[in-house]
């Protein structure tokens, strides 16, 4: 049985649809990529398998449990076996980098003061940021807000984990830095994720498969190997960074001939 | 044309009886979420700090501002036909039953209602309210809970400060300004009022505070649309909690002193 079972997901806001009928399944313990351009309903798959939003039709089932079903006691026992990388990490402003990561483990573990500090300096180290925790999140750059994301998702010891566009806006070395982290996550703690990414180099190595969102459906959802190989005309636009084709609704601007150099 | 009419007063009424709804699911939910667990002492302690120790200077400034002015306009009014005994029996009547509760709580509904709005409605559009629910917090327990306790107990207790003071603002005027016997003052001040005032000021307060409360956090929590949503929440939380301030005022007086 599929650990996170996406069946035939629409959802659309007013006359706008965002997504329609999508379907993906993944296994435990598998890592799959999801592909697609800005504004295409990532974001908005993610929320309604964490139960943020509800489907129009359709509907996810994390472990065997319909999210849109369940009361809300229910809805949270669920959510605490899943952890979230929210887009621009979502760190609660008030709170130290400790508050934030001891949060979940304060609120639903019993663990004495000592116990708490000590998984918090274990999660922080997990994702290089050992020795920032007195600080707020308002003094952290971009990556390192991300990184403490991270550490505040993995801190309640999620069986899944859901990442948001988890290296956009990075340099491509911090965005190589959070790609290992997840591999790490993934071999150490076997957690089963769905990543959202622009970043292909990162998503070939994370991925154990890959799907592609595109105009709210999913036109593919294979191994990375199959995927480089598809011969669907947007995947290879997609893969090949080109402006020209049938990816964009409206045609781009036309391509400048490059000067040449005055010899 | 007519229909027209007829559309626009439908809609309108339709969205009002919505925006109405909302509030009283989002109410009833906070109350239903005040016995959940777990706890938080030290958020509740935080909040009685900002709700009520941090709003101590303005409610005593306010309070004296305005007991001074009217104790001025009463002894100026019953100069005019040789009554100015009234004077201090009228000020302890007005502020006890009216002036106080109500200054206190248009004050507070400045201070903190458009505060807990301008935060909470910053943690909406900055996707920390989703934080919340997904680390299996429920939102409505963690921030609207000890906010509404906090003003539930503050307002009361803030509206017996701005009471004291504001006898000490009648006295300043009354008796420093136009002579009266201090002695005298301290009795009048007292004369026309019963224990019941003092309960009827006291129960205002605490519907005020949760008139500030809930819709303080119930402006912040529905913002949307970024900077100028959160812009916008504090405003509309101050008018609709003070409008219900003033609503609620009139109803709470008939209904009490009868
Ligand atoms: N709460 C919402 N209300 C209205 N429209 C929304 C909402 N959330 C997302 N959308 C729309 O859905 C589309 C997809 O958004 P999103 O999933 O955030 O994109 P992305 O794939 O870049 O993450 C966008 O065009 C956005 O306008
Ligand atoms: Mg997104």
């Amino acid at each position: 049985m599929a650990v996170i079972d996406v069946v035939n997901l629409s959802k659309a806001f007013g006359p706008k649809v965002v997504l329609s009928n999508v379907n993906l399944q993944v296994q435990e313990g598998e890592s799959l990529v999801v592909l697609g351009g800005s504004g295409t309903g990532k974001t908005v798959l993610l929320r309604n398998i964490m139960g943020l939003l509800t489907p129009d039709s359709g509907h996810v089932a994390v472990e065997g449990k319909v999210i849109a079903q369940l009361s809300r006691d229910e809805l949270f026992d669920v959510r605490q076996s899943i952890g979230m990388c929210f887009q621009m990490a979502a760190l609660f402003d008030s709170m130290t980098v400790f508050e934030n990561v001891a949060f979940g483990l304060r609120r639903h573990r019993r663990m004495t003061e000592a116990e708490v500090r000590a998984r918090v300096e274990e999660c922080l180290a997990m994702v290089g940021m050992k020795g920032t925790d007195q600080l707020k999140p308002a003094e952290l750059s971009g990556g390192m807000k991300r990184r403490v994301g991270f550490a505040r998702a993995i801190a309640l010891k999620p069986k899944i984990l859901l990442f948001d566009e988890p290296t956009t806006g990075l340099d491509p070395v911090m965005t190589d830095v959070i790609g290992r982290i997840i591999l790490d996550l993934k071999h150490e703690l076997g957690i089963t994720s769905i990543t959202i990414t622009h970043d292909l180099k990162s998503a070939f190595e994370i991925a154990d498969r890959i799907a592609l969102i595109f105009r709210g459906e999913c036109i593919a959802c294979e191994s990375p190997a199959d995927f480089k190989v598809n011969p669907h005309p947007v995947i290879q636009q997609f893969l090949r960074g080109d402006a020209d084709g049938p990816f964009l609704q409206d045609p781009p601007p036309p391509k400048r001939k490059t000067q040449e150099a005055p010899s | 044309m007519v229909l027209t009419l007829f559309d626009k007063a439908g809609a309108g009424v339709l969205k009002a009886t919505d925006t109405f709804g909302d509030f009283a699911v989002l109410a009833g939910r906070t109350f239903a979420a005040i016995f959940k667990r777990p706890f938080d002492g030290k958020n509740l302690l935080f909040q009685f700090q900002s709700v009520g120790v941090n709003s101590i200077p303005v409610v005593v400034l306010t309070s004296l501002a305005v007991s001074m002015v009217f104790a001025v306009q009463l002894a100026f009014g019953f100069k005019q036909f040789q009554a100015e005994g009234l004077a201090s029996q009228v000020e302890g009547l007005a502020i006890m039953r009216e002036l106080a509760p109500v200054i206190t709580g248009l004050m507070l509904s400045g201070r903190i209602g458009s505060a807990m709005a301008a935060e909470l409605g910053t943690m909406q559009v900055t996707e920390q309210i989703d934080a919340l629910e997904c680390l299996a917090t429920d939102p409505i327990h963690y921030l609207f809970v000890p906010r509404l306790l906090a003003s539930m107990v503050m307002v009361p207790i803030l509206t017996v400060v701005s009471i004291y003071v504001g006898f000490w603002g009648g006295y300043l005027i009354l008796v420093g300004v136009e002579g009266q016997s201090a002695y005298v003052y301290g009795n009048e001040f007292y004369k026309l009022l019963a224990f019941r005032d003092l309960r009827i000021a006291l129960y205002k307060a605490f519907v005020f505070g949760m008139i500030i409360a809930l819709v303080g956090c119930w402006k912040g929590y529905r913002t949307k649309g970024g900077a100028e949503g959160v812009g916008n929440a504090p405003t509309s939380s101050v008018v609709t909690s003070s409008l219900w301030i003033l609503i609620s005022d009139f109803f709470l007086t008939k209904l009490l002193l009868v």
